[in-house]
Formats: C-alpha cells, sequence, structure tokens
C-alpha cells in the first residue's frame, strides 16, 4: 500500500512543495510541514483515490485545503493591491508609457520580466492574497488548465477564470512596481 | 449567433483565455483571423506571450529540500503501522 502511493507521489513532490512554498509565501519550514502533513493525510484518504484519475490534482486540492485549514490564519495579511484601480494588459501599457516599444526590434516583456530576479518575481506573486495565489500558482508554475484548478482549488471553472483574470492584473501591477522599484523601467505615466 | 469577424474590443476580451487555450475551436480560429489583419493587437498579444513565458520561466518550480522525501517516507511507513 505505502509503496503504491509513494509511487504516485514521488513525481509530484516537486511540484507540491512549489505550491506550498507559494502558498506559505517562501516560508520553506511551513511549506515542508504542510507537504508532510498533507502526504500522511493523502495516504490515510488513499482509499478514496480513484486510480486511473488525475493524482497530481488530487493531492493538489489536500495540500491547498490543509493550508486553507491550518496555515492560513497565521499568516500575515497580504498586501491588497485593488484591481480596480488596475488597467487591462497593465504590463503592456505601462511598457508602452515608458517607451519601451519605440525600438521596433526590441522584446519589452523580456526587457522587464527577464531583467527581474526569480525572487522578485516569487515575491510579487506571493504578495497576492490567498484565493489569487493559488489560483495564479496552480496556473503560472503547474501550467494547470481551468478545468484542473477547478478540481484543485474546488470552485467552478468560471470563479478560476475570474480569479485568474483579477490575479493577472494584480500580478503585472506588482511586476512592474518591482521593475521600477529596481529600475529597470522609467516612471512615466502608463500609455 | 457569433459575428463573422472579430472587432479589437472582441479580441480583447478573449485574449486571456485565447493565451490559456481555454476557447472554441470556432473562437480560435477567429482570434488568428484577427491577428492576420490587426498590427495593433498583434502587438498585445506578442507582449503577452512571451510575458507568461517569462514569468513562468522565473516561478520555476522549488528545489525540494534534501531530506524531505526521506522524512515523508519514514511518516509514511509508520502511518501504515498504525
Amino acid at each position: 500500500m505505502v509503496e503504491q502511493f509513494e509511487a504516485l507521489l514521488t513525481p509530484v513532490l516537486t511540484q507540491a512543495y512549489a505550491t506550498a512554498r507559494h502558498l506559505t509565501r517562501g516560508d520553506g519550514d511551513a511549506a515542508e510541514n504542510l507537504v508532510q502533513e498533507a502526504a500522511l493525510r493523502a495516504f490515510r484518504a488513499f482509499h478514496t483515490f480513484q486510480g486511473g484519475t488525475n493524482f497530481r490534482a488530487w493531492f493538489l486540492r489536500i495540500v491547498t485545503n490543509l493550508y486553507l485549514e491550518q496555515y492560513r490564519r497565521a499568516k500575515r495579511a497580504p498586501v491588497t493591491v485593488s484591481v480596480d484601480e488596475t488597467s487591462d494588459l497593465h504590463l503592456f501599457r505601462s511598457a508602452k508609457g515608458a517607451g519601451l516599444f519605440e525600438d521596433p526590434q526590441a522584446d519589452p516583456a523580456r526587457q522587464v520580466i527577464g531583467r527581474l530576479s526569480q525572487e522578485q518575481v516569487t515575491r510579487a506573486l506571493e504578495s497576492l492574497a490567498d484565493e489569487f495565489r493559488s489560483v495564479c500558482s496552480l496556473y503560472f508554475v503547474q501550467e494547470m488548465s481551468y478545468l484542473e484548478i477547478s478540481e484543485v482549488v474546488g470552485v467552478p471553472v468560471g470563479t478560476v477564470r475570474s480569479r485568474l483574470h483579477r490575479g493577472r492584473k494584480m500580478l503585472q501591477r506588482q511586476l512592474w512596481d518591482a521593475a521600477l522599484e529596481a529600475g529597470l523601467v522609467d516612471r512615466r505615466q502608463p500609455a | 449567433m457569433t459575428p463573422d469577424r472579430y472587432t479589437c474590443e472582441m479580441f480583447f476580451r478573449r485574449l486571456p483565455d485565447y493565451l490559456d487555450r481555454e476557447l472554441t475551436a470556432e473562437e480560435t480560429e477567429k482570434m488568428k483571423e484577427h491577428l492576420e489583419t490587426c498590427a495593433v493587437c498583434l502587438e498585445e498579444y506578442t507582449f503577452e506571450v512571451a510575458l507568461l513565458e517569462e514569468v513562468r520561466t522565473k516561478l520555476q518550480p522549488a528545489v525540494l529540500p534534501p531530506g524531505l522525501s526521506a522524512k515523508i517516507s519514514a511518516a509514511l511507513r509508520a502511518a501504515d503501522h498504525e
């Protein structure tokens, strides 16, 4: 039984740890504990797992639920970013406004994000509130479809779409602010 | 009933779902047709594709801490004997 469970768990463990890191906002110890506790909970519930279905989604759902039950309350309040104040395609418009499209050979997305460190991009993701951070992590890191994310988070596909849309806007704003702070772009008004 | 061709506004509204390959085959075809004729939307789309790739590259899965796998394995075996 343990061997059968581990054969499914081992290939998804690194991905589960990545999601746990994002959920716990980069707290390595908390992420380790979260994954370990989730593995135990999943093992105890393994008889309910339907063979041949998506084990990764099933396990990540347990990781996410456990985080919501046990860890969320203890964590600091998220940075709140007002979505209403953030335009669609915020980065595109800001990059335009900063003149990054003036050179036809330029690659503005790489010019901005490519020069941010992994830590800066991770911090931008981790600044989002729980409901947006979990969906964005599953989308950007696990490259899951809306349907898979809905299975993990336990909300309808339409809610995933809406959270992802808003989460992206907030993430774009955070990334642009990080680029400004790092002096990678000029502080000009978005176009 | 969907229109024969998408306007820029229609394209813009569907852009996130297009990037995520969540549109129907018919909608996807219309998005492609629009991109072939609209340089402004093509510029936006190209930027968003590059942005998505860059963010995904920067957010690569964290490395598993050494010993975590063994710790989990031991905990599972202990639980199995409970």
